[in-house]
């Protein structure tokens, strides 16, 4: 593989760990958002019983 | 909602500082780091590593502070918080042990190797995976919770022991234990600036996760229990 975007990845091999590790971040902030928007209208449903 | 914004940036920032910076001899440029003396390219996991174990010591010290709390007031709330600190201070502590176990492996040659270090966090894992069993056996809500709190007190007086003092003053093959060569507090000595910054913003971002996740536990299991009771 000679140049361009992939070349890249594959000498710098850290670049795909770093990708990874920002992907699982952002699945595990917007899984807690979801969960933080879950409990909140719960929370309100039994306030309102 | 700001909050949480600062908290996904900071923690990004985290992760692309503590993984992609690069390590060289002499660092002049603001993103470079120092070569730390036995660690060189694998000193990355500390800003990964050391936060996960530093929580593990904060949620078991809240699973002690709400254990009293409970025993003082007998709030069901407090039981609560005092469990979901309980089980993040065990996933904490489960992360800790398999990052510093995949660290060894490039290390010192294998994933396990009995230092005092790993040995005295496979300690604490079966002392707070007892206090979980402990729960479990118990159905009397008010006995499990008085019962837990006693033991959570009695359980963190280990805690110190076995992270701060037992594995500075044994031998072992972790950074900072009595034999070490590279004598000296990692943080303070052998990191630049550059470095110390990534290392303590990366501790106050997983602390601030840290209690954002405690905070949707304790709720969660809140809720969940006066769903069942009024379910019965």
């Amino acid at each position: 593989m000679d140049g361009g975007f992939l070349g890249f990845l594959e000498n710098n091999a850290i670049y795909i760990v770093l990708l990874i590790v920002l992907v699982v971040w952002l699945g595990i902030f917007l899984f807690m958002l979801n969960t933080n928007k879950r409990l909140k209208e719960i929370e309100k449903e039994m306030k309102g019983k | 909602m700001a909050r949480k914004v600062l908290l996904f940036v900071l923690m990004a920032y985290v992760i692309v500082s503590g993984i992609a910076y690069p390590i060289v001899p002499h660092p002049k440029a603001w993103y470079e780091f120092p070569i730390i003396p036995g660690l060189e390219e694998r000193a990355k996991i500390i800003f990964f590593h050391v936060p996960t174990a530093w929580l593990s010591v904060i949620a078991f010290l809240m699973t002690m502070f709400y254990g009293v709390k409970y025993l003082r007031k007998k709030n069901m709330d407090d039981d609560a918080k005092s469990l979901a600190a309980l089980q993040l201070g065990l996933v904490f502590t489960i992360l800790a042990t398999i990052t510093g176990s995949i660290w060894a492996k490039f290390n010192w040659g294998t994933f396990w190797n009995w230092d005092p270090r790993e040995t005295s966090i496979f300690i604490l894992l079966l002392i707070y995976g007892s206090l979980i069993a402990l729960r479990s056996a118990v159905e009397n809500d008010d006995k499990r919770a008085r019962l837990s709190a006693v033991y959570s007190i009695i359980a963190f007086l280990t805690v110190p022991f076995f992270i701060f003092i037992m594995p500075r003053i044994m031998v072992g093959l972790h950074p900072g234990s009595a034999n070490d060569d590279n004598a000296g507090p990692v943080v303070d000595f052998k990191m630049n600036i550059n470095m110390q910054m990534v290392f303590y913003l990366s501790l106050i971002s997983f602390t601030l996760l840290y209690y954002w996740m405690w905070q949707l536990r304790y709720k969660a299991i809140i809720i969940k229990d006066k769903l069942s009771k009024r379910l019965i």
